[in-house]
């Protein structure tokens, strides 16, 4: 026994460097060598995919990019996957950006979609491009669209594209999505986007955010959340294009593990130096 | 006294009431102004506090680096970081084709032509759709340095987490417990790997802990073992009477458990902090509306 716990408080003062090597090797060897895990859709990312199915046939989208390189991974597969099942409906995607960063995941989403559904510009889609003005933005597209933007990220004049006809705000949208990350973003969307105007919105963010999102979630101001990258899998699983998510879930899934095994470690050697000290 | 105090104070006033009452007044000026100028005027504004922020991050960089302060030498790669961003968006914008090729400068495109004796001509994107064509410098750089990098920052943040959930997560007192607890369950629980953990594991683990426990109170042996004992063979029972269902009962499976927790105590939190900065932001637009908080004219 006393060589058991001597073990356990070995263990429990480990060198970070390990514990970096162990996380290393739990997210590369499933990436590398991918394992199938078992997706479970839970109820959140139900009401999203159930809210876009409801969409009316070739209605307008509005869909917003507010994240960049660092979220990427949690929330890029999330916005592929709304794409693809609006665009099986033929809906009409309109792209707005309230980061910067946005406008190049927003280009990137589209050239990867292109492959897929051969896209033609200004017909299934409108990439309006980033803005500086964060809520300010959004309160302006509820307003006046045409105010907030004259062109879009081409330079081309809103007047001059013909799927512009008719979107003179926020109202003329029927469903609004945002793939966030933060400030700006879901919030600023629910308070100046959706709730004023009463077109139906829904989320995609980082995991991190979701406890803040969840209020809004049960109230119905937000129909369903994408939460973090396993909201993503779930999502991928329900429109039936596995990707990059439920790749992932495997490497978060072992590195979740890891970090679970080294808390129960650490409180192992804690409880052990405690009733030591109590003894001596 | 009067310019630098009452005049900001006033013009704060007027205009925090006017874009307040605005929403509750039906007249189609007030309204314009609510939804439309005030947003622009704050664009307007915004805009040029960019202009204030890179100069204020020059000054203080360049400061550093004159000074020789600690670590002035990243300082000298912000500030090299930083005009080549402003170089690459405001003059020089690369994305000159000829044809299919791309060229960073109209120069080396011209070259090009010259070179193979074509007949192509050099075409340039626009100023402001630079920065999102492929072959431009602003996108080169967005793709190569500012990608890679803030990616990297980003993932580090899962060793980070590791390392400190090991060595701060302690179970020292019962809300510390219960914190640890509910980590380990979200973590787990949120995982399709948590999913794969039934609940009649986590029902033998309760069994196991919970002698570990009694052992600390009881010294008799016999107790504890026949507890044990006990334990397990009511898990086994139980788990024969309901067929072993890997989802049931629900309280001890994972994805159920981390589902209740984000949605009843989690949810309850969460709104309790949203409703106190709501009160919070009311209490603090007045306090500007009224003229009693003046912090941002440098007063105290």
């Amino acid at each position: 026994m006393r060589y058991l716990e001597d073990m356990i408080l070995k263990l429990g003062s480990v060198d970070r460097r390990y514990i970096f090597l162990l996380i290393g090797l739990a997210v590369l060897i499933p990436l590398l060598r991918p394992i199938d895990l078992p997706i479970r859709t839970t109820p959140t990312t139900e009401k999203v995919y159930n809210a876009i199915a409801e969409i009316p046939a070739n209605s307008k989208v509005l869909m917003s990019f507010d994240y960049g390189p660092s979220t990427k991974p949690e929330i890029h597969p999330m916005t592929l996957g709304v794409m693809r099942q609006l665009l099986r409906e033929d809906h009409q995607i309109y792209i707005t950006c309230l980061w910067p960063d946005g406008l190049y995941m927003a280009l990137d989403a589209l050239e990867e979609i292109n492959q897929e559904f051969e896209l033609v510009e200004y017909e299934d889609y409108v990439l309006l491009g980033f803005r500086p003005g964060n809520e300010a933005i959004v309160k302006g597209l509820a307003s006046d669209l045409r105010k907030v933007y004259t062109v879009d990220y081409k330079q081309t004049m809103l007047a001059d594209i013909p799927m512009m006809d008719g979107i003179n705000n926020l109202k003329d949208f029927q469903f609004i999505f945002t793939g966030s990350a933060g400030y700006p973003g879901t919030f600023e969307w629910v308070q100046y986007g959706g709730d004023p105007t009463g077109v139906p919105l829904s989320s995609g963010t980082t995991s991190i955010q979701v406890n803040e999102v969840m209020p809004y979630v049960q109230s119905g101001q937000v129909r369903g959340i994408l939460a973090g990258m396993p909201g993503a899998a779930e999502y991928e699983k329900l429109i039936g294009t596995p990707g990059i998510a439920i790749q992932g879930m495997a490497a978060q899934s072992f590195a979740h593990l890891v970090i679970v095994l080294f808390i129960v470690l650490g409180n192992l050697a804690y409880f052990i130096t405690e009733r030591r000290e109590r003894k001596y | 006294m009067f310019l630098k105090r009452y005049i900001p104070i006033g013009i704060v006033a007027f205009f925090g009431s006017l874009t307040l009452f605005g929403w509750f007044i039906d007249n189609e000026s007030v309204e314009a102004f609510v939804n439309d100028d005030a947003t622009q005027w704050y664009d307007i504004i915004a805009s040029f506090a960019i202009f204030l922020g890179a100069l204020n991050l020059l000054k203080l960089q360049f400061l550093k680096v004159l000074k020789r302060q600690s670590g002035w030498q990243y300082s000298v790669v912000a500030i090299a970081s930083f005009f080549f961003a402003f170089t690459i968006g405001f003059f020089m914008k690369g994305a000159f084709f000829v044809g299919e090729e791309v060229y960073f400068t109209q120069g080396a495109a011209e070259q090009a032509i010259l070179a193979s004796g074509s007949a192509e001509t050099v075409k340039a994107v626009e100023w402001g759709a630079h920065i999102s064509t492929e072959g431009g410098l602003f996108k080169w750089m967005f793709d190569n340095i500012f990608t890679p990098l803030s990616a990297t920052m980003f993932a580090l943040l899962a060793f980070y987490v590791a390392s400190a959930s090991y060595r701060a997560f302690r179970a020292r007192n019962f809300e510390a417990t219960l914190l640890l607890l509910a980590g380990i369950i979200i973590m787990l629980g949120r995982v399709p790997v948590g999913s794969l953990i039934t609940p009649w594991m986590v029902m033998y683990l309760l069994v196991f802990v919970g002698t570990i426990f009694m052992a600390n109170y009881f010294k008799d042996r016999k107790i504890i073992f026949g507890s044990f004992v006990i334990g397990l063979l009511g898990v086994t029972a139980l788990g024969i009477s309901m067929d072993w269902n890997p989802t049931e009962p629900a309280i001890f499976f994972l994805p159920s458990l981390q589902e209740w927790i984000y949605t009843v105590p989690n949810l309850a939190g969460a709104r309790a902090i949203m409703i106190g900065i709501g009160l919070g932001i009311i209490v603090t637009s007045l306090r500007y509306i009224f003229g009693l908080e003046k912090s941002y004219i440098g007063d105290q």
